[in-house]
């Protein structure tokens, strides 16, 4: 019996492995993790069933853990393969440091190589001996619950697509099997438990427990809806407001997929900048990646209309021909072989240069007509390969400027909502006055955003303010799907189509006719529609290093030959990152990443005369000033930390104190409950089967406190067991001088501890039964 | 440090009634301690049991002063005292009494017999035969007589004190555990410390001290004692602790057989009287966990594995006691 626990609790644990799955991509990654936690709860278990002192129990853990650890991961390395040394040490320290790079680089699913698996198997049996310490040794098996917890916080961070409900269903029912597990040996060791004498108390008694139960599932329910309100980053139903109608497919095939511009924003604002795809051209400038289409703006968001995927559509052998292409092109052609990287998250529309003619892909794939991009409502596998012929012909900017109004065009590409801020319209005519073709107008939307500052983390738009006219008329900081926004808006405003895509600029080459797009490429741009030419890709985002570093301005949208921001150049040179500092040409963008720096050398040496005895350093150098202030608050955040347990305790004392004026039952109570937690603070014993009297009868005190104790303790026997309590008169007196005999009788280092480290705060340490003897 | 309770000047009835338990107690306890010496705890149950009106076993080796407690305690208290000496000879109808034909009166006559008393002592009631012992264990729990077909009542207070020798001794016939579970303790006296056995042999010599016990109560009197005991408050806590003990001593696996529910009522009851002679008109856990081994380990027998470790149901009930926690606030 005394080995049931642990198994259970390893079976609770077992139930959260499931939560992995979903970011995992390979088989038996789960294997060493079951070996590893089983092994572990063995341990327990056998231990549990000699009845010792259970404190070498995770010694014992670790010692086997570590052991297996050998045979399990670096069998190669050891003599007889499972005798570690130093060399098989080395290897797993190395598979740790591969996994972890691995999960800094990679996005979800991960492939399982071996250091995730160590990684796993590791997290796993230290969640499992911790739940075994808190759910056996120290016999609070609900504690267990903030361990799932955290194991499903990692899908629920780590995935898009979040926490399946069956998952979470399984892991609770985990759970509940601890718990009740632990119910029922607490019940089988001290018998069945009387009921309540009468059956009104039992009906009454089920009542309450129903109460709190539905009172703790309405707390859950509240927390659930109101605490996104209040913080913000919690809210992940916002994203999801965003991905209306960017649902492909019908009927069975629906597949959902998450915004594009949701994943794009992900993408840029990812730390590590990871591969995406890779690809191969023949092309000496290779066009930008189109992922998406977003065809509808609903005066806030720029969202996909709905794609279907039917028979008629499939995306086999010759693509259909894109909107405002009457007939067979007969230009060259560009052919591309991309690879998608295995680490980015299965694609659901493929990532092709604008327009694709034929498209070399296994498996089923679907072509929207209107939009030109290529999906799947089936299940492709990451690491995806395919080969794209594209049109080579680049429309002159000729050729556009003499473009007329478009004729062949379903409508709906002019639709602008009726509450977008009416100086938008005034600025689109303002700024399209001059123009005397669509072209020429589409070109001076453009140039209008010129001096704009590009910046990834643009300052948060004040609540209640339209976020469009905010980007154009207040701060005029965004990235690139602001500024293909507000362009394809302001261009349907000035009656040329316009639409957003989504996807990837060229790229980095990297030798000869290999690329790679990276997540830090992703981008959004306006597709302007012109008669005789189909949909044409613009540019108003700034590039280089102050703006989005691998975009260009296409030479059809650049009448001058000058190149905006990067002399026209696609073939971009090692761009810098926007972190670093930026070129001396980058005028706007200088100020946004060099603000904060120059706000904090901002304090002077002339100012601050103090400054200056910190260090020679600072007077030129600024940033050192106050270099020591983050040490300060760290020491200080530690101090606050290290005294919470003292301050939680001395609130609780301060609570019961204020218990002693109240009624004399409860007035006992308190009193009595704070002599226990004194002992329980100072290591002194305390024993639940005996009575006050008899823990005031064994205590030795001096003369006064001994009666004090007494005291308390009649006061506190009579509180429980007399039908009529009395008010003692003096508890508060009584317990001060208890409190005080009791920290008298203990050394200094023992009262040290009871103060920062109060043992009755901890649940472990908490007197409660013992067993039966020998059951 | 005094047991007594602090806790004065409020409550009124019961706890002034309660006093005077206190006080009739007190007397009854200073006449036996003047036969029998140094024995404080054997008296305490042995007043505890009169209190609350159950029986009481005393067993222990020959010559300890079992008999010599009985007899004082019959002689401390005015009443009606009778003392049966079992023999393997003795007939039921020895203890019951006998109906005899009276021949002026063409009629039976009952001649009631020594079970007709406030206090009986059964001496060596181990050395009689099954059948007389069930007679006697019979009236004890009924605590009335059934001869010729008519019932008779027995007067309160009605005690029984009963003595034995340990089952091991010759020519005995054991209690079976159904009988014994009738009696509401058992304690066993013990050898005297040396000190007070050198008392003795001074108090003892020239003359009996028995002999000079004088009464300091009546039947009357115990009559109330017992019914001022029943209002002693125990509380819902209190109750259940002592149906968990009870229900431990169920569950222990060293234990063949645990307590019965009587032994429940029984604990409860000694446990008010035991309160009643502290002077408190509430019971604690002090009370029971006192009460414990002298009230259930008679009735318990112990398993295979304990006998063979030597474990008395004594230990294994303290060892229950010292683990079961006691009735914290409600």
């Amino acid at each position: 019996m005394r080995a049931l626990m642990p198994l259970v609790t390893l079976l609770c644990l077992v139930t959260a492995l499931p939560l992995l799955a979903p970011l995992l991509s390979g088989d038996g990654w789960w294997v060493p993790a079951l070996v590893l936690m089983a092994a572990a709860s063995a341990v327990s278990a056998l231990y549990r069933l000699s009845g010792w002192n259970a404190a070498p129990v995770p010694l014992l853990q670790a010692l086997l853990v570590f052991l297996l650890l050998t045979p399990l991961f670096a069998a190669h390395t050891a003599p007889l393969g499972v005798i570690p040394n130093g060399e098989s040490v080395g290897y797993l320290v190395q598979l740790f440091t591969q996994g972890t790079a691995t999960i800094n680089d990679s996005s979800v699913p991960v492939s399982a190589n071996a250091g995730i698996t160590l990684i796993i198997a590791l997290t796993f049996v230290v969640f499992v001996m911790v739940a075994d310490f808190l759910a056996v040794t120290a016999r609070c098996a609900g504690m267990v619950g903030g361990l799932l917890l955290t194991l499903m916080a990692v899908p629920l961070v780590v995935d898009p697509a979040g926490l399946e409900l069956w998952q979470a269903l399984w892991c609770a029912a985990g759970y509940v099997a601890l718990l009740a597990a632990d119910t029922w040996t607490r019940r089988r060791a001290w018998g069945t438990p009387v009921p309540s004498p009468a059956p009104g108390d039992r009906v009454l008694a089920g009542v309450r427990r129903a109460g709190t139960a539905a009172l703790a599932g309405a707390a859950a329910v509240l927390m659930a809806v109101t605490l996104p309100l209040a913080v913000p980053s919690l809210r992940t139903d916002a994203f999801y407001d965003l991905a209306d109608g960017s649902h492909p497919g019908f009927g069975e095939d629906m597949v959902t997929t998450t915004h594009p511009l949701v994943s794009m924003r992900r993408e840029l604002g990812s730390d590590s900048d990871s591969t995406v795809l890779t690809y191969r051209t023949d092309a000496e400038e290779p066009d930008y990646l189109r992922t998406y289409v977003l065809d509808r703006f609903d005066g806030e968001n720029w969202t996909m209309d709905p794609v279907d995927a039917t028979d008629d559509n499939t995306a086999g052998g010759d693509l259909p021909l894109p909107t405002g292409w009457s007939s067979e092109a007969s230009g060259p052609t560009t052919t591309t072989q991309v690879s998608m990287s295995s680490s980015t998250p299965r694609p659901d529309f493929l990532p092709l240069p604008y327009w694709a003619r034929s498209v070399d892909v296994s498996g089923q794939w679907h072509v929207d007509p209107d939009t030109h991009t290529v999906f799947t409502t089936g299940n492709p596998p990451t690491g995806l390969s395919f080969t794209v012929e594209s049109n080579a012909d680049d429309p002159t900017a000729e050729e556009l400027a003499d473009a007329g109004r478009p004729r062949s065009l379903a409508s709906g590409h002019l639709d602008v909502p009726e509450d977008v801020d009416p100086q938008v319209q005034e600025l689109t005519d303002r700024v399209t006055e001059d123009a005397g073709s669509p072209y020429e107008a589409a070109v001076a939307l453009q140039d209008h955003f010129d001096d704009f500052t590009y910046s990834l983390q643009p300052p948060a738009v004040p609540e209640g303010n339209d976020p469009l006219a905010h980007f154009l008329f207040e701060d005029r900081i965004g990235y690139c799907e602001q500024f293909a926004g507000a362009m394809a808006l302001m261009a349907r405003q000035a009656d040329i189509p316009a639409r957003v895509a989504v996807g990837y600029t060229q790229g980095e080459r990297t030798n000869g006719d290999r690329w790679v797009v990276s997540s830090a490429d992703a981008h959004a741009w306006p597709e302007l529609y012109f008669e005789g030419a189909g949909w044409v890709r613009f540019e108003p985002t700034p590039s280089g290093g102050s703006g989005q570093g691998s975009a260009s301005v296409p030479e059809h949208a650049d009448p001058s030959g000058e190149g905006g921001q990067d002399e026209g150049s696609p073939s971009p040179s090692p761009s810098p990152s926007p972190s670093e500092s930026p070129s001396p040409t980058d005028g706007p963008g200088a100020e946004e990443t060099q603000g904060p720096d120059e706000e904090s050398a901002a304090p002077d040496p002339e100012e601050d005369p103090g400054s200056e005895a910190a260090g020679g350093g600072s007077g030129s150098e600024g940033g050192p000033a106050l270099s020591w202030l983050p040490y300060v608050g760290g020491f200080l955040v530690a101090l606050a930390l290290l005294a919470l347990p003292a301050l939680a305790r001395s609130w609780v004392r301060a609570a019961r104190r204020s218990a002693l004026a109240g009624a004399p039952a409860s007035a006992a109570h308190a009193a009595w409950r704070e002599v226990r937690d004194t002992h329980v603070d100072l290591g002194l014993a305390w024993d639940l089967s005996e009575s006050p009297r008899a823990t005031a009868g064994r205590t030795q005190l001096p003369e006064e406190a001994r009666w004090a104790l007494w005291r308390l303790a009649l006061a506190e026997e009579a509180a429980r067991y007399a039908p009529d309590p009395v008010a003692g008169g003096q508890l508060r007196e009584d317990l001060r001088t208890v409190r005080s005999a009791l920290c008298a009788s203990v050394g200094r280092g023992a009262r040290m501890r009871a103060v920062l480290l109060p043992r009755s705060l901890a649940p472990w340490h908490r007197p409660r039964p013992e067993p039966l003897p020998a059951t | 440090m005094s047991l007594g309770t602090q806790h004065d000047g409020q409550g009124g009835g019961v706890r002034a009634e309660v006093g005077g338990v206190v006080a009739a107690a007190g007397r009854i306890r200073s006449a036996i301690e003047t036969v029998i010496e140094g024995k404080p705890d054997v008296l305490r149950i042995t007043l505890t049991v009169l209190l609350a009106e159950g029986h009481l076993l005393i067993e222990d080796v020959p010559g300890v002063g079992k008999t010599m407690l009985a007899k004082a305690l019959g002689r401390a208290v005015d009443c009606s005292v009778q003392r049966v000496q079992f023999t393997p000879d003795l007939l039921p109808s020895d203890i019951t009494g006998v109906s005899v034909y009276h021949q002026d009166r063409h009629e039976f006559e009952f001649n009631p017999g020594p079970v007709f008393a406030n206090i009986v002592l059964g001496d060596e009631i181990n050395r009689a035969s099954p059948k007389t012992q069930s007679a006697l264990l019979e009236c004890m729990e009924e605590r009335q007589v059934s001869v010729d077909g008519q019932t008779r009542a027995l007067e309160r207070p009605f005690m029984v004190v009963a003595t034995q020798n340990p089952g091991e001794m010759e020519g005995t016939y054991a209690l079976p555990e159904a009988q014994r579970d009738r009696f509401m303790a058992r304690v066993s006296v013990g050898y005297p410390a040396p000190q007070d056995e050198l008392d003795m042999i001074d108090s003892h010599s020239a003359d009996s001290p028995l002999d000079a016990l004088a009464p300091v109560a009546d039947a009357a009197q115990l009559r109330e004692l017992a019914d001022r005991v029943r209002q002693v408050h125990v509380a819902p806590g209190m109750r259940r602790y002592v149906v968990d003990l009870v229900n431990a001593t169920r569950t222990a696996p060293e234990l063949h057989l645990g307590a019965s529910p009587r032994a429940t009522l029984h604990l409860v009851r000694a446990a008010r009287a035991h309160a009643a002679l502290d002077g408190r008109h509430y019971v604690v856990p002090d009370d029971v966990q006192a009460l414990a081994v002298p009230v259930l380990a008679h009735r318990l027998l112990p398993g295979a594995e304990a006998r063979m470790e030597r474990l008395s149901p004594e230990q294994i009930v303290s060892r229950i006691v010292a683990r079961l926690p006691v009735p914290g606030p409600q």
